[in-house]
């Protein structure tokens, strides 16, 4: 009599699991990937979702019969049920089974960890500096100098090695297409290792928690062809010379083509300055002129109205000599008369300035 | 809200009785509940050594750091005579328990005084340390952690050398007895403990 | 009044407490004019961090806390018999130094679910914040400091201490002993509980906003906060000086004052499980104590032991501060669960009607769990960039430990399997965390999977583990204990229709809250953020709609306990046919516990053994198994 539920529960319980493992595995619960650690990650949770159903659904099922089959019925409001103490050889089942299918899951997890960590010949070194609350990138070039940057340009296939630094507290850099992420810790130098796969842009994110800016912490990784990145850091040599960072990506606003910096020729004061505004301000400023969407700052098409030059300057070398009402103090980093260069600067103001009229 | 009021129970029905003593619990193990106390506090004292310990190792092993910071040194001689003079109050502590126990009131006495006034000998000659020894707990992590281990062990021993004092006092107005000496028993366990542990304060922060 | 003023109170204790702020004041002045600082009177900084440290001693002092000792230590005659400060007849005896065992466990639970009430409304207001994208309600400083109180309250004034408290009034019951070992102390554990209490909270109205660097308050984040840090830095040392002292009382208790015939493996697998939590308390917690030494050195006395910064050439050590933190923090977590382990066996064999399924397994692992608890630690920093070999040995000891903690998931399994469900509102509860819980700690397990972890780890997906660890896994066991054991606190039995809904409303708005917020962390959205991108809006709403309704479902259960304490209709001494002591005694039980030592005859779990007994009420001398002080063996079903 009892044979017939037990089979049902049995049945039930399989069709559950293939309905659950089912879901787990057709339906894309992460962002797009865009590097080659995404495709072995997403496996291995997949497979972490094949073993962890089943487990999950066996224990609801036994409970949901359990309460079905034995529930107290009227009239056994006195009874007791059969003094059952234990069972040895059920009770090593329950031990051996989810040891071994543990330590299996371990293993497989670490090939996985050193697929996805293995050090690959011509690997591209960027260091990345976290900061409050903004991130800053360096690519060292041959002959020790370094190209110092706002921006995140990386060649499609390349395997990159991002060597993370922190100045003030402990940051995260995370791309979430990439999958991975490591702390940024003060005092010491934490890598990460990533192979870009797709053309586009990608948001860096700030994953652990750093202050008041934590969660406008944002920046944008932009994978484009091996041709463009070499181009691109060819503009960067140059305009290193005409004014460190910001000479490229005046195609951002335009939003698109990955052929990186190809119509930014450094020269004209406003272009460098809306160029640097879209790679340094962008991510936290509105300015429709720019075409930035950016809300932890005030948003600039309307807030320069009426603003005199210097205002602006100070506004930038100094935020928090003046807060804009309704800001906090503090969000907006203090030290871009240190990260941009002079040119930089001037031609953001004037930009500003020349946008705010 | 009469959660704990008194009522009978099942099993003395009626008989409400409300200021009669507990009964007396029975015993389920030889240890003696205070030394047991003692013991687990003590057990939970080293860990917080443990702690300051994880601070040390990670400055000065796993970061590789010089020890101690350039330009410093630890006075390892005063520092020495120190030691000897903690391990000295141990034993000075020792014969005083021996002494009541043999029922020797004076020699108690006279063993509690000492003890306590080596106890806080070495307190002054730690702070003198502090005053002389050319450097700050902010000049660098290695003299953070120098100050964080021997200052959290200065403050055990000031806290030992209170309940010391305590014990003293109490041994002057004539408590303790051959049979009654817990009070003494106890609070020497933990001062034992604290001379234990600046051996290995000393010899890890100032020999190694 | 001066009187009043003299002896122990409320009153001695508001005067101790601005003697507290006074004497912080002065020594502060004091020093800084011997150190020979500019404007030395007048740091406002400085006196409050002492003040915070200072303050809550006078209080305890003022309270009473301390004069035993102090009349102990100056050699003034005492009666360690004294019960004057005993059991309690009215209301008012709530609210002083009570030695009495079962007076102080009503005190833990009645503050600590204070505190949940206050960390959950917090919590209310963090997802109205996140009901949008944008900034809303509050700006990024207090929405930070909102999770970081949410979480520190959460976590040290309630999950932890409410354990304490169920167990502070069941266990010496339990074990048939009329009290703790130090009922002083005890006491001096619990009102430790609400100066923390008060000092987390206060901290909104510190200069410069609550302490905003998360319940981790890692450094050096934490090192250069405003003053709101400290408040969490000091609290913390109070709760967890509490809780280290009740651990270590526990544990005598156990030792030393199980009734004649309670061997070991004749316990309640809730005296196990408090025996093993203690353990865990007692060597871990002082590791938090020291992490938080270190920020509050680091800050107040200028030290360097985080001050890694290039340049700054101190040497400091930023992960040596993690390192500290999970030592402790991880064995927190099942210091958070243990207990609710030992609750939920009770109640499942009880309400199974059968023996506990593998009982001496189920001691046997909360012991493994303890031991492994303390070799995982690192698991925390899979992404912190500590030196990577060590990740792959903590990720073996973590998946491992799902190996005993399933050993006793299937275990209750067993124990239900052909019972006799009395499906009241415990059993629910105690039904249902074996689901929720079970999700949780899977979630866990695939956060042990390295590279896995590197994905999810400081998103939504840790959030979602966390809260159905903590509440599908601790809250849960708590409301099934409280429901449990609410006719012997009481003597009152509280309303079954009401426990129903409760349940039900908890049981839905808990999956469909925190369910989704897997999701959200798969797709990437970070934790701790107030603003979040456009792609998360829809399910954040709809987790935060849920969630109102998870908080109102909090008010049925609040009604419920209230009223039924009030007007409840009188409860048996052993409404649940029981057989550990606890039951055995009226209820509320008398205020020494027993009239006469139990003696144990057998284990506590017998049951639909005909005859079985666990204890009966002779003296040991005639003790021999009888039905005497058993009501519960009746025929079996089979
Ligand atoms: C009650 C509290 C509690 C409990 C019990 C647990 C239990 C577990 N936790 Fe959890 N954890 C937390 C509270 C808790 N955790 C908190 C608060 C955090 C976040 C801290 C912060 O950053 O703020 C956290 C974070 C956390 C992390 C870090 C994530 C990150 O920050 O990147 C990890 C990683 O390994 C982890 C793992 C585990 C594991 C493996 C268990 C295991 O103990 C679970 C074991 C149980 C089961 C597995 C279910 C039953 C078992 C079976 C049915 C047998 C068969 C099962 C299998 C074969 C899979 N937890
Ligand atoms: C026992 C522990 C515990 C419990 C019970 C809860 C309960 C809840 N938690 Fe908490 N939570 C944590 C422990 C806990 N949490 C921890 C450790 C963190 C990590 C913090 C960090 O990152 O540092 C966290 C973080 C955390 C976050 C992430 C914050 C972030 O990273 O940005 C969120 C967001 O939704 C959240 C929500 C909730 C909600 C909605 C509840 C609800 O269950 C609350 C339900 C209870 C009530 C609502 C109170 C009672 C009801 C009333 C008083 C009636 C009035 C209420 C209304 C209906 C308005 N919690
Ligand atoms: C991490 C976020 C962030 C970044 C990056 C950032 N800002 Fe700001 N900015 C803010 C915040 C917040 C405020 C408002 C508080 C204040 O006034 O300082 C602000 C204020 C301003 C103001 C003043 C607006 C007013 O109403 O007066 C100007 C101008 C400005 N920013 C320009 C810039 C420029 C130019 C850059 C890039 C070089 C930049 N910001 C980068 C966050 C940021
Ligand atoms: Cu930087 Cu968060
Ligand atoms: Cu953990």
């Amino acid at each position: 009599m009892r044979r017939h539920p037990v089979a049902l529960m049995v049945i039930v319980g399989l069709v559950a699991s293939a309905i659950g493992i089912a879901l787990a595995l057709v339906i894309d619960w992460f962002p797009t990937d865009a590097a080659k650690q995404a495709e072995p990650i997403d496996t291995l949770y997949d497979v972490l979702m094949i073993v962890s159903v089943p487990v999950f659904v066996l224990v609801v099922i036994v409970t949901l019969f359990a309460v079905w089959q034995f529930r107290m019925r009227p009239g056994q409001e006195k009874m007791d049920g059969p003094p059952i103490h234990g069972n040895t050889r059920l009770e090593i089942v329950w031990t051996a089974v989810p040891a071994i299918l543990l330590v299996s899951l371990c293993s497989y997890a670490y090939t996985v960890l050193t697929d996805i960590e293995e050090k690959e010949a011509n690997t591209l070194v960027v260091n990345v500096v976290g900061q409050q609350f903004a991130w800053r990138y360096s690519y060292p070039q041959e002959g020790g100098r370094a190209i110092e940057t706002t921006q995140l340009v990386l060649p499609k296939d390349r395997p990159i090695l991002f060597k993370v630094r922190a100045l003030d507290v402990i940051h995260d850099f995370w791309v979430p297409a990439f999958r991975v992420k490591i702390d940024a810790v003060p005092g010491i130098e934490t890598e990460v290792r990533a192979t870009p796969t797709k053309i586009g842009r990608f948001e860096v994110v700030c994953a652990e928690l750093c202050g008041l800016g934590h969660a406008v912490m944002r920046s944008t990784a932009r994978v484009v062809t091996p041709a463009a990145y070499d181009s691109w850091i060819a503009e960067q040599v140059r305009g290193g010379a005409a004014g460190g960072g910001g000479a490229a990506g005046g195609d951002d606003a335009a939003g698109g083509d990955d052929a990186a910096g190809g119509d930014a020729s450094g020269g004209d004061a406003a272009a460098l300055g809306r160029e640097t505004f879209v790679q340094n301000c962008g991510s936290c400023h509105t300015l429709a002129d720019a075409g930035t969407s950016g809300a932890a700052g005030p948003d600039l098409t309307t807030a320069l109205r009426g603003q005199s030059e210097e205002q602006i300057r100070e506004d930038i070398v100094d935020p928090d000599a003046r807060i804009a009402e309704g800001f906090q103090a503090g969000v907006m980093p203090g030290n871009f008369s240190e990260t941009l260069s002079a040119e930089q600067i001037d031609g953001l103001v004037t930009y500003l300035v020349s946008v705010s009229r | 809200m009469e959660a704990a009021s008194a009522t009978s129970s099942l099993h003395h029905a009626g008989e409400a009785e409300h200021h009669h003593g507990p009964p007396e619990a029975h015993r389920s193990s030889r240890v003696d509940p205070q030394m047991l106390g003692m013991l687990l506090f003590i057990i939970s004292e080293i860990m917080v050594f443990g702690a300051f310990f994880t601070a040390y190792f990670f400055i000065r092993v796993v970061d590789g750091n010089p020890w101690p910071a350039e330009g410093t040194e630890l006075p390892k001689a005063i520092a020495g005579v120190n030691t000897a003079i903690l391990l000295s109050s141990s034993i000075t502590l020792h014969w005083a328990l021996e002494a009541i126990k043999r029922g020797n009131r004076s020699a108690f006495k006279a063993g509690m005084a000492t003890t306590a006034l080596l106890g806080a000998t070495f307190l002054f000659i730690q702070i003198n340390e502090y005053v002389h020894i050319g450097f700050a707990p902010y000049d660098s992590a290695q003299a953070s952690v120098f100050y964080g281990l021997t200052g959290l062990h200065g403050a055990h021993v000031a806290l030992g050398l209170l309940i010391l004092i305590i014990v003293t006092t109490r041994a002057f107005r004539g408590h303790f007895s051959p049979q009654e000496h817990r009070g003494v028993e106890i609070p020497g366990i933990y001062w034992h403990f604290v001379d234990v542990m600046w051996v290995i304060v000393y010899s890890t922060v100032y020999l190694l | 009044m001066t009187a009043k003023l003299r002896a122990p109170g409320w009153y001695r204790a508001g005067l101790f407490v601005l003697l507290g702020i006074a004497f912080s004041y002065a020594l502060v002045g004091v020093v800084r004019t011997l150190m020979h600082y500019p404007d030395a009177w007048a740091d406002g900084d400085a006196i409050t961090t002492v003040a915070l440290i200072a303050t809550p001693l006078f209080f305890l002092v003022g309270l009473g806390c301390f004069d035993y000792w102090f009349y102990y230590a100056s050699g003034r005659p005492t009666r360690a018999e004294d019960h004057s400060s005993h059991g309690a007849s009215s209301w008012k005896d709530y609210f002083r130094v009570n030695t009495d065992h079962k007076v102080i466990g009503i005190q833990y639970i009645c503050t600590s679910f204070f505190f949940m009430f206050l960390g959950g409304l917090i919590a209310m207001l963090m997802r109205a914040e996140l009901a949008k994208p944008g900034m809303q309600f509050v700006d990024s400083s207090t929405f930070n400091g909102l999770f970081s109180v949410h979480a520190a309250l959460l976590i040290f004034l309630f999950v932890i201490p409410v354990f304490a408290g169920i167990a502070n009034y069941v266990l010496p019951l339990m074990i048939g002993a009329p009290d703790m070992a130090f009922p002083r102390l005890n006491a001096l554990s619990f009102w430790m509980l609400p100066a923390a209490g008060v000092l987390l909270t206060a901290s909104f109205f510190a200069p410069g906003g609550a302490f905003a660097s998360g319940w981790t308050a890692y450094a050096p984040l934490s090192t250069d906060m405003p003053l709101g840090q400290v408040f969490f830095t000091v609290g913390v040392q109070f709760a967890g000086a509490s809780s280290i002292a009740t651990a270590l009382n526990f544990l005598v208790t156990i030792i030393t004052m199980r009734a004649p015939g309670m061997s070991f493996f004749r316990m309640p697998l809730l005296v196990w499980a408090n025996f093993s939590t203690s353990l865990l308390v007692v060597i871990a917690t002082p590791f938090i104590a020291a992490s938080q030494f270190f920020v509050l050195l680091d800050r107040a006395l200028g030290f360097q032991y985080f001050d890694a910064f290039v340049g700054s050439g101190k040497n400091g050590s930023v992960l040596m501060y993690q390192h500290v933190f999970w030592f402790y923090s991880h064995p927190a977590v099942y210091i958070m669960m243990l207990p609710g382990f030992g609750i939920v066996s009770e109640i499942l064999s009880v309400k199974a009607r059968k023996p506990i399924f593998g009982y001496r397994m189920m001691a046997f692992s909360l012991l493994a769990i303890v031991a492994l608890g303390f070799t995982v630690w690192a698991h925390h920093m899979f992404v912190s960039g500590m030196q990577s070999w060590i990740r792959v040995p903590m990720m073996i000891t973590t998946a491992i430990i799902a190996v005993p903690t399933g050993i006793k998931i299937f275990s209750w399994l067993a124990t239900l399997w052909k019972g006799v469900l009395h499906l009241d509102t415990p059993m629910l509860f105690a039904l249902g965390f074996l689901t929720t819980f079970t999700l949780g700690g899977i979630s866990g397990v695939m956060l042990s999977m390295i590279p896995f972890d590197i994905y999810v780890s400081d998103t939504y997906f840790i959030v979602a583990h966390i809260h159905y660890v903590l509440f599908g896994g601790s809250l849960f066991t708590i409301f099934a204990g409280i429901y449990y054991w609410f006719p012997k606190m009481t003597g009152r039995m509280y309303d079954e229709t009401l426990g129903k809904v409760h349940f039900w409303m908890t049981f839905v708005f808990f999956n469909v809250t925190f369910g989704p917020m897997h999701l959200l962390g798969l797709d990437g959205m970070p934790r701790r953020v107030a603003d979040y991108a456009e792609q998360y809006a829809t399910l954040n709403l709809f987790v935060t709609i849920a969630s109102f309704a998870l908080g109102l479902s909090m008010l049925v259960f609040l009604y419920n306990m209230v009223a039924s304490w009030r007007g409840g209709p009188r409860a048996a001494a052993n409404p649940w046919r029981s057989l550990t002591l606890e039951w055995q005694v009226s209820s509320p039980p008398p205020i020494f516990n027993f009239d006469a030592v139990p003696t144990v005859v057998g284990g506590p779990y017998e049951y639909g053994v005909p005859g079985a007994v666990h204890g009966i009420f002779q003296s040991p001398t005639e003790a021999k198994p009888t039905h005497a002080g058993s009501v519960a063996t009746s025929p079996t079903r089979e």
